[in-house]
């Protein structure tokens, strides 16, 4: 493409260029300092690398999202009681999903637990993989929504408050806070499942009160990845490159007569970013260029594990690019095991839990991880006891908001502990509790934001992520 | 797998206000600093809940006068005059016990209270003796501007007697200006009328309307042009759209993630858009969204047109998300749709965060808590949530008596044929089961009989256990068809029947209203911290207190005895247009002027209280607010007096002296650029290329998901945006892009973002492709030629770029390398190319070809000549066929330009391959496939010969001709493509292009035109590079910034 040499006052970025530097962004300091009668522009947002108001540990984050509610006392939270008294009744209250379905039986766990790495966190047989990388993970054990539904805890942990729609989600406060590294690729993208989109669909990556700047960038499980992205087969080639120049030199033109109007440079620009993306998304998403030891690290090579190990390391790709969030969602609820337990969390972990540990290696084999934070987890975790149709060998257990287990790695995050406990048979969160707006304080805090003061402007109020909910930061997990 | 369940939980009534307020205290003087104005506010924010606002003071320190403080509470004294460092309230605030929770109280509040304790903890006045419950207004509080009446400012000869004023907002604006500013000069005349245009209806002015104004001389052909505009019906459309942002227009009930659709919303909509058209007064546009249902009076009969009219007028107060009808019919769900219809009334309306007062006094404005609830009360009748209406049950029928007798009448005569049908297909099965039955022997088939004609619930077990056995026997109308198919086809003639006179039932139609059921008075209480599981005291309707000065409130009558329902809408609605309420007009004119200007007087539009800026130009702002309601609360009197003033007028022309002293144009000395809103910009498109429809109102455009998963609107592209369905879970892709708002709740104010997102859809996306080539196809039909001069000056179409296919004749030379003396045929019949209209033509004879062959003559041969587009290697398939038994048969030829013969056939009644393999061309060869009648013998020789051609370029791309597919007669006489490009910019920009403009995009045209001659494998089916070119062209121009922006 031509390039256009002109004033530098405008920093570039893949997906938004703006023009004036935000006040909106830190606070009452300039809006006291605003004197009055001075008129506030129409606001403009962009994407230019920010300065966190601390000294940010992460740069970039990827959060490997689990839906449906991991059976933590099956994956990561051991309760040796829970197999004690497995059969018996429980004795506690309990709420239920599936009031039909349930039972106060307790269920033991039908896997096996055992130490792992230098650290001795105890993890079950069903992730091997998870094992290999424990010693840079912190396993959180006492995580709680309140809530047992679905919607209501996804939104809580995207959005941050339980069951409300139409938030920015945490990766739009993010680049909000901080903007772009890349110069060609989206700051947010979310990598959705070839077997369709998760529960609440794209308000999952929705910019909710925020502008479409700050919404996620979805790549599709299959070409195009990218909307929009590739030209339509009769424009490829140098024609559509003929026809940018051509609305290169009439947008020039246009905007010699209008010098003073910065919003049309940022435009032009917009246009030489937008070719750029077409070839460098293209080359972040070729994993040809990664060797066979990458490619089987992930798990490519093995068909189970393929799909999910594709997206794990088109992550990583992305990443390294500089987008600072991605989000990989699952289709449907893999994790939702009301019934055939010992079938169906096995065949989820098979899936995703060598992928998800090859991420956290490759990451750290490339000196990636101490900046980039991982983030495994579900919205909620499953019950102690048993739900069950009749048949005793399709058991399941039903949604269980008030303890589970997350795990986090790398980005500022202490390595080889657990923190927080649920009871003895892994209903409730009874230790160092963590709920998903104290999970956002923390991100925020790990990418050198505080939540309380990173403030967006809607309808006259000012927002912040956790919406003014109690929430605090979790220094104990921290480096 | 898991169903989908909701529980919303109380959490979202727990209202989130996150707030900071900026009391800039740190200048003034520690001696002026007083309680009232400097202290109180910081309580406010962060005190008061617990230590004022209640009847019940925690650690009984109440913080609402200094006396309180002094004398402190449990712990002792609060504060001790002159020594904050010893003042207990500091120690507790600065070690972050205070205020419980995360929440802090900023630092620079901190020093505040610390410099004013230290100054002695005055007061502005000696403080009350007693004091009631609650936090009370102060003076201080009450002066806000946004409170005080509305004041016509003077404006002073002086200004108005300035060089540029034409009216007093610009005698205003002028006298706000720093020394070196002023008015811009005028903009031109074309900008003006784009302008005025785009402000006005949201589309561009057609080819003609822009010539009709240009030609009109007279001095006062503005005036005059703003006033045609105003009464295009289109202007409805386009201010219907900036009321339906803030009224949160959706055509989808929300809250739950079915997000179901809202069948009738549209028919609010087309009421916003008629009561603009109308200009029907502004305060009687309010009264009647608020309160229609309590004008309409008692429904007597059918609904009059007055009454529908006022019925739909309520759907404003049925915009919020309501997810009651669709699985959430819980007192959370019902509430919030209060909570969310009161937010849309306060911020569309009264500029005021009301939602702050949910649950506690609002921290910064000085609205109590009870006055939310007495806001509540002017609702609660239509919106009780104890008596909860869900969407489908608040749904009133359009249908008249008449209606109804009619749909009456012919449900009795459908019954008359159902029963007809019935009839008959009883008779239907017995035969069925008479013939089943002889299949049977007896006593067997008695028995079957017996059972099947014996009631299901009265047989036997025996008699069950036997059709059981027999299942064939036991003969349904929903299996009829297994037995006698013909009986089915018979009986279908009936349900055809009765579908048709169903048909003629007259449409039931329904409006989206708020009303109140008769003799409704539900009672109002607060809700403690905003949950209704706390309810407490009772309140009656009222207005907000700060609104009215001290003690004279204004409430509204619980129950207005001279009307159906409370009446206490009206009242409120009344109350807020008299023309005395200091929010209302200054709110809707605020927004009028960021709709004209691209920037607001008071730039937070939903929010005027502390929590929102303060106005740029006060007395503007009041100057406007008061024409208005003088004027009649007249919108267009109010749009005319903005478009007429010199400061809208204004170029948007560089000035470096005046930018030096206001680089951001804070004092409008020019016009600045706008970007065209997401719905403007889609429907400038469908304008320029002709396709959009000037159709008004009316059901919503149906959308849906494409092949990408990607939001669009389903089948013809036509409607303006305005009329796409707005469901909040699916928003339109193309839309959202450009900043449209997706309804959470409403929205006060767009953004407008500039993001490569943006330029990938202007450059790929399928709605700006498709309506390109329909501009392109537009410009091939109505370009007007341009004249001889201007075209001599441009270059030429490159002689390169000719016709692949082209039909002639001439005499083979067939010494050692055949050659051709080749002419085109002159004559085309409509089906075939020969040599005049009459076969044998005088001079050329028999020679024709057409689609699928043709005819030599004796003299000539037939040449069907392809001619290289571009260079490569050439592969040929076809079958030539001769079908009479008679004369000499024919002879067939493949010639190449570069390389001799290629290929020659002889057959007489039967049929060949002509096949040539690997032949290289250069661009511009010819390939001819001649017909050749055999030694001038010309009898029977009709001929069948369809060749198929491809030619793989050196990139290895592969483009195929075929020889009856291509066939075609004379090119139609092409518009030159250069007069195209010309009007393109016409119709794509509003304009002519400049010479140096039309040289430019020629130079395009043609270079592109090589270049597609050269690559004809990139070219779409059935597209010519003609037009492929100019489908190019229009794409750059529809994504060029002078089309995204107004000037």
């Amino acid at each position: 493409m031509t390039h256009f040499s002109r004033r530098q006052f405008l920093a570039e970025n893949a997906m938004g260029i703006g023009t004036v530097a935000l006040a909106w962004l830190l606070k009452q300091d300039q809006l006291l300092a605003r004197p009055k009668n001075v008129p506030v522009k129409q606001p403009h947002f962009d994407l230019t690398p920010k300065q966190a108001p601390f000294v940010p540990q992460a740069k970039a984050m990827i959060s490997l999202f689990q839906h449906g509610g991991p059976s933590h006392m099956d994956l990561t939270d051991p309760k040796p009681e829970l197999t004690k008294y497995d059969g018996t009744e429980f004795k506690g209250d309990i709420q239920y999903s599936f009031v039909k379905q349930a039972s106060k039986a307790l269920l033991g766990s039908p896997w096996k637990f055992r130490k792992h790495g230098e650290c001795g966190t105890e993890l079950s047989e069903l992730l091997p993989g998870l094992a290999e990388v424990v010693d840079d993970v912190c396993v959180i054990r006492s995580m709680q929504t309140g809530a047992n539904g679905h919607e209501v805890s996804i939104r809580y942990f995207h959005g941050g408050i339980p069951g409300v729609l139409g938030r920015p989600n945490l990766g739009s406060w993010l680049v909000y806070g901080l903007g772009s590294e890349s110069q060609n690729l989206p700051a947010y993208m979310v990598l959705t499942d070839p077997g369709g989109l998760p529960v609440d669909g794209v308000t999952n990556w929705s910019n909710g009160f925020m502008p479409s700047l700050f919404q996620g960038t979805v790549l599709r499980p299959k070409e195009p990845r990218i909307l929009n992205l590739d030209a339509p087969a009769h424009l490829q080639g140098s024609l559509q490159q003929q026809n940018l120049e051509l609305l290169q030199t009439l947008n020039r033109r246009h905007y010699e007569q209008h010098p003073h109007e910065s919003d049309l440079e940022a435009r032009i620009s917009s246009y030489e970013l937008a070719a750029r993306m077409q070839t460098s998304a293209r080359e972040a998403l070729d994993l040809s260029q990664e060797t066979k030891a990458t490619q089987e690290l992930y798990g490519l090579d093995n068909p189970k594990t393929q799909e999910y190990g594709t997206r794990c390391l088109i992550a990583r790709r992305l990443v390294e690019r500089g987008v600072r969030f991605v989000q990989l969602f699952l289709g449907g609820q893999p994790w939702d095991n009301h019934n055939h337990l010992t079938t169906g969390l096995p065949a989820i972990c098979e899936r995703t839990d060598q992928p998800a540990a090859a991420l956290v290696k490759d990451l750290k084999q490339r000196g990636m991880l101490e900046t980039t934070l991982v983030h495994w987890g579900g919205e909620i975790g499953r019950l102690p006891v048993t739900q069950s149709l009749g048949d005793p060998k399709t058991v399941g257990r039903d949604h269980n908001g008030q303890g589970f287990s997350i795990w986090l790695a790398g980005g500022g995050i202490k390595g080889g502990m657990t923190f927080g406990k649920t009871d003895e048979f892994g209903h409730k969160a009874v230790e160092n509790i963590v709920t998903p707006n104290d999970f956002q304080a923390t991100v925020m805090r790990l990418f050198g934001l505080d939540y309380q003061q990173l403030l967006y402007h809607h309808n006259g109020q000012e927002q912040i992520i956790t919406s003014g909910r109690p929430a605090r930061i979790v220094s104990e997990i921290m480096s | 797998m898991a169903t989908l369940f909701k529980h919303l939980s109380l959490m979202l009534l727990i209202c989130a206000c996150v707030l900071r307020a900026g009391i800039a205290a740190e200048e003034v003087k520690p001696e002026t600093l007083t309680y009232e104005e400097h202290i109180r506010p910081i309580f406010r924010a962060h005190c008061f809940d617990c230590h004022g606002a209640t009847e019940e003071m925690k650690g009984g320190l109440d913080l609402r006068l200094v006396r309180f403080m002094t004398k402190g509470g449990e712990s002792g004294e609060a504060i001790i005059s002159g020594k904050p460092d010893e003042s207990y309230l500091i120690e507790r605030i600065e070690s972050g016990d205070m205020p419980p929770g995360e929440a802090r109280v900023p630092q620079d509040q901190i020093a505040t209270l610390k410099r004013w304790i230290a100054a002695g903890a005055k007061t502005a006045r000696p403080e009350p003796a007693t004091i009631e419950p609650g936090l009370g207004i102060t003076p201080e509080e009450r002066a806000y501007w946004a409170f005080q009446p509305v004041k016509r400012p003077e404006v002073s000869e002086e200004f108005k007697n300035r060089p540029g004023v034409r009216t007093p907002i610009d005698a205003l604006l002028l006298k706000a200006m720093p020394e070196g500013l002023s008015f811009s000069p005028d903009a031109e005349k074309l900008t003006l009328i784009k302008r005025a245009s785009f402000d006005l209806t949201g589309l561009p002015p057609g080819p003609e309307q822009i010539r009709r104004v240009m030609a009109d001389q007279s001095a006062n052909w503005y005036e005059g042009y703003v006033d045609e505009l105003l009464q295009s019906p289109h202007y409805g459309e386009r201010w219907a759209r900036h009321w339906l942002d803030v009224a949160g227009y959706a055509d989808s009930e929300g809250y739950t993630v079915n997000d179901v659709v809202r069948p009738w919303a549209w028919k609010y909509r087309d009421y916003v858009i008629r009561s603009l058209n109308a200009n029907k007064p502004f305060d009687q546009f309010i009264v009647e969204q608020l309160a229609g249902d309590e004008l309409a009076g008692k429904r007597e009969g059918d609904l009059t047109e007055k009454q529908i009219e006022l019925l739909t007028a309520t759907g404003f107060l049925r915009m919020a998300a309501d997810g009651t009808g669709s699985g959430s019919n819980t007192p959370e769900a019902r509430n919030q749709v209060i909570a969310d219809t009161l937010k849309i009334v306060s911020s569309s309306l009264m500029g005021v965060s009301v939602a702050c007062a949910q649950c506690h006094d609002h921290r910064y404005d000085p609205i109590p808590h009870a006055d939310y609830f007495a806001m509540r009360a002017i609702f609660e009748p239509a919106f009780d949530w104890q008596q909860w209406q869900t969407p489908s049950q608040r749904q009133v029928s359009l249908y008249t008596a008449a209606d109804r007798v009619k749909a009456a009448e012919i449900e009795v005569e459908v019954q008359k044929i159902a029963a007809a049908k019935g009839e008959k297909q009883t008779k239907y099965l017995a035969e069925a089961l008479e013939k089943e039955l002889l299949k049977y022997e007896q006593p067997l088939r008695d028995q079957l009989n017996s059972a099947y004609q014996t009631p299901a619930d009265k047989r036997t077990p025996e008699q069950a256990a036997l059709l059981k056995k027999y299942p064939s026997v036991n003969i349904s109308p929903g299996v009829l068809y297994e037995y006698l198919p013909d009986a089915v086809e018979d009986l279908k003639k009936f349900d055809k029947q009765i579908e048709e006179i169903r048909s003629k039932k007259p449409v039931e139609e329904f409006l989206r209203v708020a009303v109140e059921p008769a003799n409704h008075l539900p009672v109002t209480k607060l809700f403690y911290r905003g949950d209704y599981r706390q309810p407490r005291q009772v309140i009656e309707p009222a207005a907000l207190s700060v609104v009215s000065p001290e003690g004279e409130r204004r409430k509204f009558p619980v129950n207005d005895e001279a009307l159906p329902t409370t009446g206490r809408r009206l009242a409120f609605a009344r109350w807020l247009t008299n023309g005395e309420h200091p929010l209302v007009a200054r709110v809707l004119v605020n927004r009028i002027w960021l709709h004209h200007f691209g920037r607001a007087i008071v730039s937070t539009p939903g929010e005027f209280g502390k929590l929102g800026s303060t106005p740029t130009h006060p007395e503007l702002l009041d100057w406007l607010a008061s024409e208005f309601m003088q004027q009649g609360w007249d919108l267009k009197k109010l749009h005319r007096t903005i478009m007429l003033s010199t400061a809208y007028r204004q170029a948007g022309a560089p000035d470096p002296s005046k930018e030096s002293i206001d680089p951001e144009n804070n004092f409008y000395w020019r016009k600045p650029i706008v970007r065209l809103e997401a719905e403007t910009l889609r429907d400038r498109m469908l304008a320029a290329s002709g396709v959009l429809a000037p159709q008004l109102y009316g059901a919503p455009v149906e959308i849906k998901e494409d092949d990408f998963g990607q939001v669009v609107v389903s089948g013809d592209q036509l409607r303006r945006s305005l009329y796409i369905q707005a469901r909040r879970s699916q928003p339109v892709g193309m839309l959202q892009t450009f900043d449209a708002p997706v309804m959470e709740i409403n929205c006060e104010r767009r953004s407008s973002s500039t993001v490569a997102t943006q330029s990938l859809m202007l450059m790929n996306g399928s709605f700006i492709l498709s309506q390109s080539a329909k501009l392109a196809e537009r410009l091939s039909r109505e370009a007007p030629e341009l004249k001889p001069d201007v075209l001599a000056s441009l270059p030429g179409i490159p002689p390169s770029v000719r016709p692949v296919w082209s039909y002639g004749y001439g005499k083979l030379d067939e010494s050692a390398t055949p050659k051709l003396a080749y002419t085109a045929l002159p004559h085309w019949t409509g089906s075939s190319w020969q040599g005049g209209p009459q076969l044998p033509d005088p001079a050329l004879g028999w020679v024709t070809l057409n689609a699928g062959g043709g005819h030599p003559a004796s003299q000539y041969v037939a040449i069907r000549r392809w001619t290289a587009p571009a260079s490569g290697t050439l592969t040929v398939a076809g079958k030539f066929q001769h079908g009479s038994d008679h004369g000499n048969g024919v002879r067939a030829l493949v010639l190449s330009s570069r390389s001799g013969l290629a290929g020659q056939w002889e057959i007489k009644n039967q049929s060949v391959d002509t096949t040539v393999s690997s032949l290289a061309v250069q661009q511009g060869d010819t390939i001819d496939f001649i017909a050749d009648c055999k030694q001038n013998d010309v009898g029977f020789d009709s001929f069948s010969w369809t060749v198929q051609v491809s030619l793989q370029n050196e990139q290895g791309g592969v483009h195929k001709w075929d020889s009856a597919a291509d066939f075609r007669g004379p090119e139609p006489e092409q518009k030159n493509l250069s007069a195209q490009a010309a009007y393109a910019f016409e119709l794509a920009l509003c304009r002519q292009p400049s010479p140096e403009e039309l040289l430019l995009v020629t130079r395009f045209i043609n270079s592109q035109l090589v270049y597609l001659q050269q690559h004809p494998e990139q070219l779409p089916k059935d597209v010519t590079p003609g037009r492929q070119v100019m489908t190019n062209l229009c794409q750059a121009l529809m994504s060029s910034n002078e089309f995204l922006y107004v000037d």
